[in-house]
């Protein structure tokens, strides 16, 4: 597995946790019956910068962890270790495009809802969900595409 | 899968060239070690910018070192058929 594939893989796993995260708070609401503006808005603040947050730190994290593992097997200190060529550039457009393909759904479907009758709410949750949805389909299409060669 | 027509002698090459490796030839032309698998595989099509600099590597013309079969191109055949 490339440095891309694990780097790709960590992102994959904590849009996983957060998208869990929220889907079990949002399920929870729904089944008290406290789906109300002020506590969704509060969860989506909570989920968007967790996004922010944790990609950030776990992108850090896996880039120090796999540098100091690569250097100890290697016994080499001072070469540049994880480049990006322009097979890593295309397939990261390809999974972008993905991306943009769920969330521009994502986005019909919400305003859909929202037309056929659903309250405003339903299609913020929704369009929150996609947003995570579609950078986790980006990241999985990212690795099946790692995985067959390109 | 969709086969790419550009075919390649980069085995051979490597073979030819003091049996150099994989690993080696992806450093001596800048990219990963997995980008010259997928390029030898025909996975993947190389840029213009990176097959000469492959073609640098072995110190041979881009010709030996790619080639190009249009019986396989979809695009020819309909030329054909019209």
């Amino acid at each position: 597995m490339s440095y891309q594939e694990k780097n790709i893989t960590v992102s994959l796993v904590s849009y996983l946790l957060i998208v869990s995260y929220y889907l079990v708070n949002l399920f929870q609401m729904l089944k008290e019956g406290e789906l109300v503006s002020s506590k969704l808005f509060g969860l989506s603040a909570i989920v968007i910068l967790a996004t922010i947050i944790v990609n950030i730190i776990a992108s850090i994290l896996t880039n120090i962890v796999l540098t100091i593992v690569e250097a100890i097997k290697d016994q080499k200190y001072d070469e540049p270790r994880f480049i990006a060529d322009e097979r890593d550039r295309l397939i990261g457009l390809k999974g972008m495009r993905s991306s943009y393909i769920t969330f521009s759904v994502g986005v019909l479907v919400s305003v859909l809802a929202f037309a056929f009758g659903q309250p405003p709410l339903v299609m913020v949750s929704l369009i929150i969900f996609f947003a995570i949805a579609a950078e986790i389909i980006g990241d999985i299409s990212q690795i099946y595409l790692y995985r067959r060669g390109f | 899968m969709e086969k790419r027509q550009v075919r390649n002698n980069i085995r051979k090459l490597r073979f030819h060239h003091d049996e150099m490796t994989q690993e080696q030839l992806a450093v001596k032309v800048g990219v990963t070690r997995q980008t010259i698998i997928a390029i030898e595989s025909a996975k993947y099509a190389p840029s213009l910018d990176l097959a000469f600099r492959i073609a640098l590597a072995f110190g041979v013309p881009l010709g030996e070192v790619f080639s190009y079969d249009p019986e396989d191109d979809p695009n020819q055949t309909i030329n054909k058929i019209s």
